[in-house]
């Protein structure tokens, strides 16, 4: 069994070849101090515990600034427009703000600095990272990031309950709702489903219902398209779930109410991000009793359509040190660091630490790590970033798709009234 | 020896020029601080900006905008009601606790001390401790109204209730304010009154309805001036707890202006809608300025 300890030197040998020590001289930025503005994160969270292994091969010494993601977009926010030097590095949703923060110009173009041979170690590799994460980091030819993570929603079940209930595993999306009536029916005791119903937060867990449903945010040509039959089915079918199954105050849970219920064993389901895999099977009993999974597809489209975003690491376009923020970045994100990344359920998007041996092995510990694996693969080849009608302000039109599940919930409107009321309210932002 | 004589004309004129320049430094602070960011805020508001586009002078757009949306309007009425509620709540319990602490002899300073303490907490911990409490599923509230045989509430997820529950939330961290407010007042009201009219005969209903609480008039219209600019301008426990939901059954003015800003980036529109708030908050003191005039003894 490869313990902590194993890993972490396989990954410390990595870093330090020979080779790479007489090519690159990591040291080129010695004295300085970045400062890292990060959201709080599993990955920040071990950056924290690691960013001392950077100062002793770098000399560069970090401040970190972690923030809950509201206090953390703020201060993110407050600082840029102040044009403030403050900042050296920051975590971004090239999928969620890209579009806004390259406009306003916050984002060093990396691209120059991955071609500088002085600047990045000639193993770096930037191609390792999957194609799918480089387009999402990149804006009209901009590199604006390098990914650290990649994540999405995943399917979350309780293979022990399902089999007490004499229930088969939900093949089919349509199977969800069915097997919520008879978890219910089985043992009215136990909680049946959870996941996002605060409105910010909501189309994250929701998308997968929208797109395997055969439906889409937007029209052929373009526009808000709420107002589709199959979309209106995919939006009711996560509010009923919410509504019928869901606990009680689900309209103000996120991912941290949904994680919980999970792990104490509240709930029998969920759809909820692959990123929180560690955090789940930290609960007792948890990594033997789930099973996890894409979200399947629906039975009337066949389509398999789930979501995967990636965070990544930017360097601000206000900082008086890039080159040693980018020394940071090619850290941050080289092979060596995302293969130890893995022991904290950071999904690595380089493709030589997903296929490399150190992660196979730490998988295939575990029935649960290689279905998580699996699954991350299959969200990396099928899934999509784009989970909101086509608009540059991302964060308001998913905050109005996300309002108009609530109303469903809450009873204020038929499905098909809150959903299509929405669409003028999406156009206006286009 | 040479006895002090009383300045003049021109030396209390010199005096007064020389304070003049004393409390120079304290108007730049204020002017640094206050002022320019307000006119700021005007200068912003009257703009439309976009991040990462220029400012573009967009005369009263924005508050004519504002006008025509039924956000704000929604935030408008629920920045009211939870003003009105919390203060009627504060006032009424604040009253009546600083009146039982007049009384209490025993471990008084240690009563102030324990009393003290819910306002010392950041709003962070009041909010995080609300959400743990009031979860209706996770939290502590409801498994003590089963124990009691009572079913469940919704509390901050219900939009019936939520507002109410947010009002609840802060009556319980700054009720002992009001109450140290009210003890303080209290306390330094002249004894010969009371004792006249136990002399004369009046009950302790009519001595409190008649005589305390005219007196304390002045002292409450304070404190529900101080608690008046804080409650308009309760943002924290509410954005921690709720966001503004559910719906927008909390989206009070300063959650809406402070999601327009740093989620939507409109910073013009946040900006007006913080004018305007502002000019609210300031009518309302005015109001209670005359009002504390009118209650004067």
């Amino acid at each position: 069994m490869m313990n902590r300890r194993t890993f972490a030197a396989a990954a410390a040998g990595l870093l330090a070849t020979p080779a790479l020590a007489q090519q690159f001289n990591w040291r080129q930025q010695d004295g300085r101090t970045v400062t890292l503005l990060l959201n709080n994160h599993p990955w920040s969270q071990a950056m924290r515990e690691m960013a001392n292994d950077f100062t002793a091969a770098t000399g560069i010494r970090t401040r970190i600034e972690i923030f809950n993601e509201e206090q953390f977009r703020a201060r993110l926010t407050t600082l840029m427009q102040g044009r403030s030097p403050e900042v050296d590095v920051f975590m971004s949703l090239p999928s969620r703000e890209g579009a806004v923060f390259k406009r306003a110009g916050w984002y060093t173009d990396l691209a120059p600095m991955i071609a500088d041979a002085r600047l990045t170690a000639p193993d770096f590799n930037y191609d390792d990272f999957g194609a799918g994460m480089r387009q999402q980091a990149t804006l009209d030819g901009l590199v604006a990031t390098l990914p650290i993570n990649q994540e999405g929603p995943l399917f979350y079940w309780r293979k022990d309950i399902f089999a007490r209930c004499n229930i088969p595993e939900p093949r089919f999306l349509e199977d969800i709702p069915e097997a919520a009536a008879r978890l219910r029916a089985c043992d009215a005791a136990q909680g049946v489903w959870a996941a996002r119903g605060l409105r910010g937060a909501v189309n994250y867990g929701m998308s997968g219902f929208v797109f395997n449903m055969g439906g889409s945010y937007a029209t052929a040509d373009g526009k808000p398209g709420l107002c589709q039959p199959a979309t209106i089915r995919g939006i009711e079918m996560y509010a009923n779930l919410l509504k019928d199954f869901g606990p009680a105050g689900a309209l103000n849970h996120t991912f941290t109410q949904v994680i919980e219920l999970l792990g104490q064993g509240r709930i029998a389901m969920t759809h909820e991000s692959s990123n929180e895999f560690a955090n789940i099977v930290r609960f007792p009993g948890r990594a033997q009793d789930l099973g996890v999974k894409v979200l399947p597809p629906g039975r009337e489209s066949g389509i398999s359509r789930p979501l995967v975003i990636g965070w990544g690491l930017a360097v601000s376009a206000h900082s008086r040190q890039k080159e040693a923020a980018w020394m940071f970045l090619q850290w941050a994100t080289s092979n060596a660091v995302q293969t130890r990344l893995v022991q904290n359920g950071v999904a690595p998007p380089r493709a030589s630490v997903f296929q490399g041996p150190a992660f196979n092995a730490w998988a295939n510990e575990l029935p649960i790590r290689r279905a998580w694996a699996e699954a991350l693969v299959e969200i990396g080849r099928t899934g999509t970033g784009v989970y909101q009608s086509p608009t540059d302000r991302v964060p308001e039109a998913r905050d109005i798709i996300g309002n108009a599940m609530q109303q469903i919930v809450l009873g204020r409107a038929s499905a098909r009234d809150a959903v299509c009321a929405a669409d003028p309210d999406l156009a206006r932002l286009q | 020896m040479s006895l002090a004589l009383p300045a003049g004309p021109a030396s209390r004129r010199r005096a007064s020029a020389s304070y003049r320049w004393m409390v120079a430094p304290a108007l730049i602070f204020a002017a640094g601080m206050i002022v320019l960011p307000f006119l700021w805020a005007m200068w912003l508001s009257l703009h439309e900006t976009m991040l990462g586009g220029e400012p573009r002078f967009a005369g009263l757009d924005n508050y004519r905008r504002l006008v025509a949306d039924r956000e704000f309007w929604n935030g408008f009425r629920l920045t009211m009601l939870l003003w009105l509620l919390s203060l009627a709540l504060q006032l009424v319990a604040g009253t009546w606790l600083g009146l039982l602490l007049a009384r209490l002899d025993a471990a008084r300073g240690l009563i102030r001390t324990a009393l003290i303490s819910p306002f010392m907490l950041p709003p962070v911990v009041i909010g995080m401790m609300a959400i743990v409490i009031l979860d209706p599923g996770l939290g502590v509230a409801n498994w003590l109204l089963a124990q009691l045989g009572l079913g469940g509430l919704l509390f901050l997820a219900d939009p019936e209730t939520v507002i109410l529950t947010v009002a609840l939330i802060d009556t319980w961290q700054w009720t002992p304010f009001v109450a140290l407010i009210v003890l303080g007042g209290y306390l330094s009201l002249p004894r010969d009154v009371f004792e006249a009219a136990e002399i004369d005969g009046a009950g302790s209903f009519q001595r409190l309805t008649r005589i305390t609480l005219p007196l304390l008039a002045p002292t409450l219209v304070t404190a529900a001036v101080l608690r008046s600019v804080d409650l308009l301008r309760f943002f924290d426990v509410i954005y921690i707890t709720t966001q503004g939901g559910p719906g927008n059954a909390s989206t009070t003015l300063n959650i809406l202006a402070y999601r327009r800003g740093f989620e939507f980036f409109e910073f013009g529109y946040a900006a007006a809608l913080m004018v305007t708030l502002s000019a609210i908050v300031f009518g309302c003191v005015l109001a209670f300025s005359r009002l504390r005039r009118a209650v004067a003894w």
